[in-house]
């Protein structure tokens, strides 16, 4: 009998003799604790994972979380949370934890080839400090490099942009976040003039129509999920279709489910796009007045290396985002080569499928909400399928009301408020702004209080290209803060790895846990996550939601933030900064980047004792001022006014997050639309007021082959991603038992006769071979997903299974966002290859 | 290996002035504890043992402690002992 | 195949300070040592399933699943979860009825029956496989920092 239930039985029976005598036992001997006996503190954070952003409730106890479950009062989950939310309590408690930073050293001094041994805090920014005064001094700023990430809190990505930018002057830096939206975030741009959805989460009640574009939300956006199978499953009526190169768990439950061969939703796109336009469903009315034709540039190559032979032979790989202005019969008369016959032929989808799909969208009283995420963005044509659906939704003028919203899911838990919103990729400013615009430049000069010119205006180096310019020796001071992005960029044994052990380089990671990049660094930082740091995150409905610190990190752990700033403190900006824009302003010479990027007199306006008493706030403490609230005031002040008005900074403390623009204290569910959006001028109707007329952009863009397909050597398709139970590289999750219990490891989903063909059982060990490289996974043809024959599917999250060993580094041209869901391996048993020897 | 484990409890009526000593005396006793009553002299006394003739020897034993005026029975309740690691 | 060979390259000596890292062999963890290493997939591992419930670590975690779901329809036309776990089938199939949380709508409504978006059970209860994890976890329970003298000496996990 375990002990505590002989506890249990013990106070009961003594309970039971204490009634009896009328004797009345001291509290501790009562037979259970009450809520009120375990006096836990509960306060409301988003989830950590994914970009849906549910609410949760922590409970704390004594310095520790103890409790986690889902927020009743955040409109998002209304109470429910997805296995992983549910097992957040647990995530900050892997006995592996970092606590002290760590350096590779030789005789007490740092060497590339190393051990890593502990170090303090100052012995770390010493080195880090002496490395960067370096690589600036020998290679200038374009030397120096930060891959951040779309898990960062707003303040920590504002102030690394600044710190980059306007301290280091470069603008290497760019969110891991490039992997993930990029493709998405580039065509709200060059639709609309600004990022991110015209709608939010109230759509999923209103539609009647969900069509999934590649996106297995079932497993990847759960909670949502929810949301679409209470709409179905309430409603009758309502329909969802579902497409996909494979059949998974959000297949099951679809009315529709279209596999199609990878690249080709292009051409299920322009025919769907053909069909409206052939069956009389255009809004004639909605597009003369709301929307501009535009036809792209073609043949824009793969976002290789140049001297790829791919690129060579591209008409347009160097200028691939131009597009043309043109016309409805221009763009018609394309769409018209797109018929059923030719899609079907195309995608492998039966006429009538097609046209069933077809006719959802063109149906004037059918509202649609398209949904999508990684299998649009993570594509060599991310951009133009992105463009393609909202082609769909501006020809039926389906769009900026309830129930019509093409919507665009994001993955990482603020990918819109950090890396999208603050602009922490290499082309952009906060608020969609951009590097290359002087005014712009100007703009965010004036804001930060520092000297015109300043500035860099040249793009730095996008998420892949940073790889390449590490292994080639051109990108050299280089700092990763919050991704794990030596397990999880494409083709890492070539491009990736190379880099970060590359003599001239010098790589700093910054992570809570020892991950494959981590261990892989010259410099490793300990790092404070989640609740022990005050946060804000930006969900994919535009919604913006903060958190306090509830715990502290262990050991020497601190905040990216705290990190941020610190090191900071250890540059002039006579070390930094040119000589003649000092000697125009005198005034900032010999200051520190910390006096000029954060105690600038904005940043540092707030005193301590504007921070609630109620919660610790080690950074504030640290600094002397409330910096979030001084950093997140500064970054509001880009957008208030400008249609990104976010709420004074203590609003989100009290409330379960807001969607901007936030106007006169309201939110906005639908932009663009006159009753909705406080931007839309009255009698307008509507107005996509991001670009100077107004007018939303119908781009005009034909199928193209994928970068690489199988042939009669490498004759499968390799697909990857991930898993319900673990996210992303897996950090977390899998330091959780039940998590990983649940999905200890990566396995080679195959079909059954893909299998049998090639003499192997389920559970036996392959190789997955590509031109690139191989690793060994174990053949599962069961279970949640059902692959297609000539289709092979492998999660992402496994450190042991790098499967980016085997992926191609092959970017949408336009975006810079890689492709992870296509290219060619073969398979082949591990034990013929160990016993035929490897050639 | 399987056993069983029984749990019951008893009040046990005290002399006021001997309280202090048979809470000592109840100490020594294998699987007593105490959980309150002294300030009654109304003790409440659980028992932990092996098996049912064990309670009874434990409570013959009680109720021949100096001061103990009566002992009585209020809870009994046993179940299998599965061994785990 | 292309090996690409970096000249140049520094390899990494596969050595932490003690105490930093727990010396566990876990390359699901922190990857292969060096990283260009191949090493072998681990077997698949066996699903649980002898019906004993497991504990919770807190009163909402969703309980996890101690028998095999393989080949269970959750679609449009079945949820095989429910033909146990229903209040109607638990007194036969002597399963835990599903919790009356899950007859609750988004609004906070109490339905007859297993709310729309409580379908998809999956999405929250998980069967686990006999797989030993990778590192500890310190996570503790709640009940153990409000009493420490009372809680069992059981492992951490």
């Amino acid at each position: 009998m375990d002990l505590t239930r002989r506890t249990l039985l013990k106070t009961q029976a003594a309970a039971a003799a204490a009634a009896a005598a009328g004797v009345s036992l001291p509290a501790e001997a009562q037979n259970i604790l009450t809520g009120e006996d375990l006096h836990l503190q509960w306060s409301k954070a988003p989830c950590r994972f994914c970009g849906t952003g549910c609410g949760v409730m922590v409970g704390v106890k004594d310095g520790r979380v103890v409790a986690t479950h889902g927020d009743m009062q955040a409109e998002v989950n209304r109470g429910l949370n997805c296995v992983k939310g549910y097992f957040l309590s647990k995530i900050m408690y892997g006995n592996d934890r970092l606590t002290q930073p760590l350096m590779r050293m030789k005789n007490g001094q740092f060497a590339k080839d190393g051990e890593l041994q502990p170090i303090s805090w100052d012995r770390a920014f010493d080195e880090m400090a002496k490395q960067w005064k370096r690589v600036l001094k020998e290679n200038g700023p374009e030397a120096v490099g930060m891959f951040g990430s779309g898990q960062w809190t707003i303040w920590e990505g504002y102030a690394a942009s600044k710190l980059m930018r306007a301290g280091f002057r470069t603008n290497n830096l760019d969110p891991n976040a490039r992997h993930c939206m990029a493709s998405a975030a580039v065509t709200f741009i060059r639709t609309f003039g600004m990022d991110e959805p015209m709608g939010c989460y109230d759509d999923f009640e209103h539609a009647d129509a969900f069509v999934l574009w590649g996106s297995n939300m079932a497993e990847m956006h759960p909670i949502l999920w929810t949301r679409i199978t209470d709409r179905r499953l309430s409603h009758p009526h309502v329909r969802i279709a579902t497409l996909s190169t494979y059949e998974h768990r959000t297949t099951d439950l679809s009315d529709m489910a279209l596999i199609f061969k990878p690249n080709s939703d292009l051409a299920i796109l322009n025919y769907i796009a053909n069909y409206i336009i052939q069956n009389g469903a255009v809004n004639r009315e909605f597009i003369e007045k709301h929307c501009n034709f535009r036809l792209a540039n073609t043949d824009i190559g793969y976002g290789l290396r140049p001297d790829h032979v791919l690129e060579q032979r591209a008409q347009h790989a160097n200028d691939a985002q131009v597009s043309n202005p043109s016309s409805f019969s221009d763009y018609a008369k394309l769409m018209s080569q797109y018929t059923v016959e030719k899609a079907s032929e195309l995608s492998g989808v039966p006429k009538e499928r097609l046209e069933a799909l077809a006719k959802l969208y063109a149906d004037p009283k059918v509202k649609v909400m398209s949904l999508w995420t990684m299998g649009f963005n993570q594509h060599v044509r991310g951009v133009w399928a992105n463009h393609m659906v909202y082609n769909l939704h501006l020809l039926t003028g389906k769009i900026a009301e309830p129930g019509n919203s093409p919507f665009s899911l994001t993955g990482q838990p603020s990918a819109c408020g950090t890396a999208r919103e603050v602009g922490t990729f290499s082309h952009r400013l906060p608020a969609d702004m951009q590097v290359t615009n002087p005014e712009h430049r100007k703009h965010a000069e004036e804001i930060w209080k520092l000297p015109h010119g300043l500035l860099p205006d040249k793009a730095g180096y996008h998420a892949v290209q940073q790889d390449r310019m590490l292994k080639d020796g051109k990108l050299n001071a280089y700092w990763i803060m919050c991704n794990n992005n030596l397990q999880t960029a494409p083709n890492t044994n070539n491009e990736t790895y190379p880099g970060y052990r590359n003599p001239a380089n010098f790589v700093v990671v910054s992570d809570p846990y020892p991950t494959v990049t981590a261990m892989a660094a010259d410099l490793i930082l300990p790092t404070a996550m989640w609740v022990e740091k005050e946060g804000a995150y930006g969900n994919a409905e535009r919604r913006t939601h903060f958190w306090h610190q509830l715990v502290n990190a262990p050991g020497d752990a601190r905040s990216d933030l705290w990190q941020l700033m610190e090191f900071s403190k250890r540059f002039t900006t006579d070390e930094v900064w040119p000589a003649e824009i000092l000697d125009a302003h005198p005034e900032y010479k010999g200051k520190s980047l910390f006096d000029v990027l954060y105690a600038n007199g904005e940043v540092n306006k707030f005193p301590l004792s504007e921070i609630n008493p109620a919660y610790e706030n080690r950074e504030s403490k640290a600094f002397g001022f409330y910096v979030q609230k001084g950093l997140f005031e500064e970054y509001a002040a880009f957008g208030r006014g400008h249609g990104h008005d976010l709420a004074p900074f203590e609003t989100y403390h009290q409330v379960r997050g807001l969607r901007w623009p936030v106007v006169n204290g309201q939110e906005t569910r639908w932009r663009y639309r006159e009753g909705h959006d406080p931007y839309v001028e009255k009698g307008s109707g509507v107005q996509f007021y991001g670009n100077p007329d107004k007018k939303a952009n119908i781009m005009g863009a034909p199928y193209e082959p994928p970068a690489e397909s199988p042939d009669a050597e490498y004759d499968l398709w390799l697909v990857t991603g991930r898993v319900l139970e673990h996210w992303h590289s897996g950090s977390m999750t899998l330091r959780v038992p039940e998590l990983y219990k649940a999905f200890p490891g990566a396995v080679l989903f195959m079909h059954p006769d893909d299998a049998a063909k090639r003499n192997l059982r389920r559970g036996q060990e392959v190789r997955v071979v590509s031109r690139r490289g191989e690793i060994r996974s174990r053949v599962e043809t069961r279970g949640r997903n059902k692959v297609p024959p000539g289709l092979v599917f492998v999660p992402f999250f496994d450190a042991s299974q790098l499967i980016n060993k085997v992926t191609l580094d092959a970017t949408d041209p336009i975006s810079k966002q890689t492709d992870f869901k296509k290219c060619a391996v073969k398979i082949v048993s591990a034990a013929t290859a160990d016993a035929g020897g490897q050639q | 290996m399987t056993g069983e484990c029984h749990i019951s409890s008893l009040v046990v009526h005290s002399r006021p002035d001997r309280v202090s000593s048979i809470v000592e005396s109840l100490s020594s006793i294998e699987g007593a504890e105490v959980h309150g009553g002294a300030e009654t002299g109304k003790l409440i006394v659980t028992l932990e043992t092996d098996t049912e003739s064990q309670v009874v020897e434990r409570i013959n034993a009680i109720q021949l402690l100096d001061g103990v005026l009566a002992t009585a029975l209020v809870f009994h309740h046993f179940e299998p002992v599965q061994e785990r690691e | 195949m292309r090996r690409g060979v970096f000249l140049g390259l520094i390899s990494i000596v596969p050595c932490l300070a003690a105490g930093a890292i727990l010396a566990q062999d876990a390359p699901r963890l922190r990857g292969p040592e060096p990283f260009t290493r191949e090493v072998p997939a681990p077997p698949m591992q066996r699903q649980v399933t002898d019906d004993v419930r497991v504990g919770r670590n807190y009163p909402d975690q969703p309980p996890v699943i101690p028998h095999s779901i393989e080949g269970y329809a959750v679609d449009l036309n079945a949820n095989k979860c429910m033909s146990c776990h229903a209040r109607k089938f638990t007194e036969q199939s002597q399963a835990p009825m599903i919790s009356v949380t899950h007859y609750q709508d988004r609004a906070g409504n109490t339905l007859g029956g297993l709310a729309p978006r409580r379908y998809v059970c999956v999405a929250c209860h998980v069967p686990q496989t006999t797989a030993k994890p990778l590192v500890d976890n310190i996570f503790t329970d709640m009940d153990a920092i409000t009493e420490p003298e009372r809680q069992p000496a059981r492992g951490r996990h």
